[in-house]
């Protein structure tokens, strides 16, 4: 059996890089101690496999056909993407692939009742892999990374209870179906309260990005399927706040363990609340 | 916006997925606007819209928000200084109807 050695969650959003020189230092803080410890602990877990759940932001399938899990299973995972490259203002990368681990994946959750899609080509990378892989310098890694592109935009999106149930399905894959002593490590890339190309783009939900990441560092599960409706994560910012459901896959999948939070920016030029969680997989409340 | 007047059907996400993805064809629109405007079959306001970057208007209509941040990318500018900054303090602007609360940086 597949055993779960590492799990976090945070933010991608583009200005944490492009935008990061002009932050006042305290935002700059936040992202830098909650990126180094997720990479610090990232590397001492020493995964085979890191399975990235991120949003994909309508970059990979049209608006009339959009998958809710789309699993890349490219040998390799290059980017960003051509367009984005000047928006996100970081370095390219190439990171390795696991096709194995990514078909196995869409067999298992297929079997399981989960719907995924897979897709062989290079998806197109926009910030949801771009600033984990470039901050984490995954690519520089032997880690190998599985994208799984997340529909958390184009309605109906799969809400809070359908991604925890994914995580489920998740965990029994990995426990049942991956080889004896692989090494896996989890992460949700996404969040926080930000609207994206809405009338609130340069609003953020400090109280909503509060009280999320406290839920998600305790990780009471039943107090997160009932606060973080829906509705909840629209009024914090349309169409971008609930890019934290895929924290849910990752939370659901390591069961009620609590979490370490790193400081949280509000900063408005973010254009998004930053703040990450990294949960302590030895801890079982 | 709220997602009741989001319609997936307007041509205008088709218009600007493909200049996500088509360098030569968000070339063409900066050149020659009304000649890729012809290519897609919008309705007549979806349009005039788009050609009076009232954005407002255009999530009215049904318009993705995030699509719509794009396409404001794409007539204001994309980089992660002051194209993108310019390109969502016009959005912004024109979603809200006036230029108050909107950061300088």
């Amino acid at each position: 059996m597949g055993q779960i050695v590492f799990a976090a969650a945070a933010p991608h959003a583009p200005a944490i890089v492009g935008l990061f020189d002009r932050a006042p230092p305290d935002s700059q803080k936040v992202v830098k101690e909650t990126y180094a410890a997720i990479t610090r602990e990232l590397l001492a877990a020493r995964p085979d496999v890191l399975i990235v759940f991120a949003n994909d932001h309508l970059a990979n399938s049209r608006i009339t056909l959009y998958p809710d899990f789309l699993i890349g299973t490219a040998a390799r995972h290059s980017g960003p993407h051509e367009w984005f490259q000047e928006w996100i203002g970081c370095r390219d990368y190439s990171a390795k692939g696991n096709p194995a681990v990514a078909k196995a994946l869409f067999q298992g959750m297929t079997r399981r009742g989960i719907r995924m899609s897979t897709r062989d080509e290079n998806l197109k990378f926009d910030d949801n892999i771009s600033v984990p892989v470039v901050l984490t310098d995954l690519d520089r890694t032997d880690i190998t990374l599985v994208p799984v592109l997340q529909n958390c935009t184009v309605p109906p999106f799969p809400g809070p209870e359908k991604c925890y149930e994914v995580g489920i399905a998740l965990r029994d894959f990995i426990e049942r179906d991956l080889p004896q002593d692989m090494r896996v490590g989890l992460f949700g890339s996404g969040g926080l309260s930000h609207e994206p190309g809405g009338v609130k783009y340069y609003k953020i939900d400090e109280a909503f990005d509060r009280a999320f990441l406290d839920l998600c560092v305790r990780n009471d599960h039943k107090a997160l399927l009932k606060d973080i409706t829906v509705d909840r994560l629209e009024a914090a910012g349309i169409g971008g706040t609930a890019e934290v459901l895929s924290w849910f896959p990752v939370m659901a999948a390591i069961g009620e363990r609590p979490g370490r939070s790193f400081g949280y920016t509000g900063w408005p030029s973010f254009r998004c609340g930053v703040g990450g969680v990294i949960w302590d997989l030895d801890t079982r409340q | 916006m709220a997602w009741e007047k989001f319609n997936p059907n307007l041509a205008a996400h088709d218009l600007v997925q493909d200049m996500k993805w088509d360098p030569k064809l968000r070339e063409e629109f900066k050149r020659d606007e009304a000649a890729v405007l012809d290519r897609y079959a919008m309705m007549p306001e979806e349009r005039r819209a788009i050609e009076a970057r009232d954005f407002r208007t255009l999530y009215d209509l049904g318009m993705h928000p995030y699509l719509g941040g794009q396409l404001s990318r794409f007539i204001w500018g994309n980089d992660a200084g002051k194209g993108a900054i310019e390109a969502s303090n016009k959005l912004v602007a024109s979603l809200q109807g006036h230029s108050r609360d909107i950061p300088d940086s």
